[in-house]
């Protein structure tokens, strides 16, 4: 709905504004005695707020039932009669790109719409000025690019382009630039998120390289696979009445910048410190561990099982979604940065944790959950039944994608199934479809609103024409004379009665029972800790889970100089939680190390 | 099938379970491969000697009044196998264990209500028959959450 100049010209400074709702026409003027005032409900931090404001055009006078600052910004206008949102979500403020709210006026006998931003102390606050200079309408989400879904499952290429200079440009333009930033909050790690989109509206991307590194060590990495949804994204202001900024797409584009132009440069580290420093496990808590000490000016030696590092990133995650080269990428630059790599290194075994200790200074542990669980129903140990784990294991590390340059035998079926809904899940089953499978079908005991994979997963998954089979639940593995499974026999589950927390657990339908044929079946239902490490370190204390229980503050374990962190303290989580702990790791081991150096040296 | 003639019976006969199940999860405890599982199952062990102390109680008052509720059976444990118990085993394998137990006791009271002779003695057998029943929701909540995380 444009604004037409001719509508207001006639308002004169100070004229006196009777006011209506655009949906029940209630009209907003309170008049009581000599007071006079607008009366609205706008919602701060999630909760309604009485806000009254001036009836006189150009009169500025605010007042809120709790006290606002220059900068804050509503998160929604209502009206007090009818509740519905005053936001007109086509639209954002000129003046600071805030949402509007949009009332009707009248004047002369005539309704005029018009529209006021929601940012406290915004110039155009308060149902002021009303030309077009002053509104603009509103960018669309600027989603990425994507590879043909026909073609795409020929291939282990990525299927997501990412954003060009133009996209990027756009989706930027469309942050309001918040003072007291939601998205900052949901970052687990605090990247400034409007610092760099500001950099990249001034087209200075380099600069918007660096303001994400300056939190986060791997952002190729963490835009491409970080649940952006649940974290930064989630919490985004514009997210309440529209879709919320693409923070990961563009903190993805960034990075991707900077390594194309080869503008990554190696620090020149000046101080050198006498200390060293072992990290047990390559997986991104480890590397953001390994980061950070060597810019401390540590030595650092990184212990590893596989022959390649990265974690979950190579051995995990597949080629389509993390390209392997990206996190060669950063490893590369771990090393020219300092890192030394001890590979087909198992911790436990080689060399035991006192064994460490003996020649560092302090070792960190982030070796992950890679024990994959199983259900515990008959059949399991038939052939062709494998765990998650082990199948993209072999798919990834051992670069099965990649035959015949590389002979691994690849795990084959042509009807597979997937059971579990989580990344992993969809992980396998897109990996399945790329080998070849005609028929590739997740088998998840809960219903669709429950799956815990990311949606873009399930949506791109749901395009390369994999199945669900949601509430459903497998009860045996059927097996060939030669042992080799050739079923899976299913249980029909429907969800219980809500708990006391109101959560629908899933329970079986008697008599259900279906048998789905199959020639391969990918068990995804979580992973827990490995116990290799403990075996000879039976001092380190665990959960009952067995996961490593550390001081929250710090993570360091309950042997001194033993930090932790990771999937292997959390359980299954996620790569940006992973480098969060540890970053909060290699804060405390500089601090306790630094202490101790002050207190030789002050003792001699 | 045992015969019980009265209410006391019927609490001896329950108070020696629940004697039973504390002895299983202190064995389980002393077996436990870590700190924190040796505390989950003191924990769990701890549990049953306060439903044990509650039925002693009841015996000792002669009140007998537990109320006969509904309880979700999720039915996790029915389809899984459990490995015989044995030192060093997984928190996992210790929780399909637990369940199974206590759908067989569930599963004893069920049939002893079926079976008993009046309408006293069948209201309590199935009033045990729900605290075992609720014992058992309690690991199958857990399993749910912890185990089927499905990441
Ligand atoms: C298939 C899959 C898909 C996923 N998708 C996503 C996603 O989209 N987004 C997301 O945020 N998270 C995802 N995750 C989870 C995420 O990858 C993990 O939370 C994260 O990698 C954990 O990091 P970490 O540093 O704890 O350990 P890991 O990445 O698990 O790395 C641990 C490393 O330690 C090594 N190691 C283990 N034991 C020893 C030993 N004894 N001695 C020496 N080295 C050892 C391992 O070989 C491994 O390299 C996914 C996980 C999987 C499996
Ligand atoms: S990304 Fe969203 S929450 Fe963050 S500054 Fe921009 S608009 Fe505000």
């Amino acid at each position: 709905m444009a604004l037409l100049d001719q509508d207001v010209k006639y308002l004169k400074f100070k004229t006196y504004l009777p006011c209506y709702c655009p949906h029940c026409k209630k009209t907003f003027n309170v008049e009581k005695r000599d007071v006079k005032y607008l009366n609205f409900t706008g919602v701060y931090e999630g909760a309604d707020v009485d806000v009254k404001i001036s009836p006189y055009l150009n009169v500025f006078e605010q007042e809120s039932s709790i006290p606002l600052k220059e900068g804050d910004l509503f998160e929604d206008l209502k009206c007090p009669s009818c509740n519905k949102s005053l936001v007109n979500p086509d639209i954002v403020c000129g003046d600071c790109g805030s949402p509007v709210g949009e009332v009707i006026l009248s004047a002369y006998s005539r309704l005029i719409p018009f529209f006021s931003c929601l940012k406290v102390g915004c110039e155009w606050h308060g149902l002021t000025r009303a030309d077009e200079r002053h509104i603009k309408i509103k960018i669309p989400r600027q989603e990425m690019p994507e590879q043909d879904q026909k073609l795409r499952i020929q291939t282990y290429q990525e299927v997501p382009y990412g954003y060009t200079t133009e996209l990027a440009s756009l989706e930027a333009g469309r942050c309001l630039q918040c003072k007291n930033p939601k998205c900052v909050e949901g970052c687990p790690v605090n990247v400034d998120i409007p610092g760099f989109i500001k950099c990249i509206r001034e087209d200075d991307f380099d600069g918007a390289a660096k303001v994400v590194k300056e939190k986060n060590v791997l952002p190729a990495i963490c835009g491409r696979v970080c649940p952006q949804e649940n974290q930064c994204e989630e919490k985004c202001i514009l997210g309440i009445k529209t879709k919320p900024v693409a923070i990961g797409n563009l903190e993805r584009f960034v990075a991707d910048w900077e390594r194309k132009m080869d503008l990554v440069k190696i620090p020149i580290i000046k101080t050198k410190l006498n200390k060293r420093i072992a990290v047990v496990g390559s997986g991104p808590s480890g590397l953001t561990v390994a980061a950070d000490m060597l810019q401390y000016g540590y030595s650092v030696t990184m212990y590893e099982a596989f022959h390649e590092a990265g974690g979950v990133l190579v051995y995990g995650i597949p080629e389509f979604r993390l390209p392997k080269s990206i996190v060669n990428f950063e490893i590369n630059y771990l090393r020219e940065l300092g890192l030394r790599f001890e590979m087909n290194h198992v911790i436990g075994k080689i060399l035991t944790i006192d064994e460490l200790l003996e020649h560092f200074d302090a070792v960190f542990i982030g070796v992950g959950a890679g024990l994959p669980k199983f259900m515990n129903i008959p059949g399991e140990a038939l052939g062709n039944v494998f765990s998650a784990n082990e199948y993209l294991t072999r798919m990834n590390l051992m670069k099965a994608y990649l035959f015949p340059e590389y002979d691994t035998p690849k795990p084959r079926g042509t009807k597979v199934a997937v059971i579990g809904g989580g990344n992993v899940a969809m992980d396998c089953a897109r990996t399945a479809i790329r080998t070849g499978a005609s028929d590739v079908t997740i088998v998840y005991r809960r219903s669709r609103q429950e799956l815990p994979a990311r949606h873009e997963e399930v949506r791109h998954a749901e395009e390369e024409g994999i199945k669900f089979r949601l509430l459903t639940n497998p009860v045996q593995y059927l097996g060939t004379d030669g042992n080799m499974v050739k079923g899976i026999e299913c249980i029909k589950m429907k969800l219980g009665e809500p708990d006391a927390s109101g959560r629908r657990s899933p329970v079986p339908i008697e008599g259900s029972n279906i048998v789905l044929p199959v020639d391969l079946v990918v068990v995804a239902i979580g992973n827990g800790s490995n116990p290799i490490i403990f075996q000879t370190t039976p001092n380190l204390n665990r959960n009952k889970w067995g996961n490593i229980e550390v001081n929250q503050q710090t993570n360091e374990t309950s042997i001194p100089y033993v930090y932790a962190g990771g999937d292997i303290v959390t359980g299954s989580a996620t790569v940006i939680e992973a480098m969060g702990a540890g970053r909060i790791a290699a804060n405390a081991m500089h601090k306790k190390l630094s202490a101790k150096t002050k207190k030789t040296t002050n003792s001699n | 099938m045992k015969e019980f003639v009265n209410t006391n019976d019927i609490l001896d006969f329950a108070i020696g379970n629940e004697q039973d199940a504390v002895d299983f999860y202190l064995t389980l405890a002393s077996e436990a491969s870590s700190e924190g599982m040796r505390k989950a199952f003191e924990e769990i062990a701890g549990e049953e000697i306060k439903h044990k102390a509650r039925l002693v109680e009841i015996k000792e008052r002669g009140i007998f009044n537990m109320p006969v509720e509904k309880v979700a059976d999720l039915k996790i444990g029915d389809y899984l196998v459990s490995d015989p118990v044995h030192a060093g085993m997984s928190y996992q394998q210790a929780l399909i264990v637990a369940m199974k137990r206590e759908k067989a006791a569930f599963k004893l009271y069920s049939a002893l209500a079926e079976k008993a002779p009046n309408a006293d003695l069948k209201s309590i057998f199935m009033a045990l028959a729900v605290e075992e029943s609720k014992h058992k929701l309690r690991f199958e909540l857990e399993y749910d959450e912890h185990v089927l995380s499905e990441n």
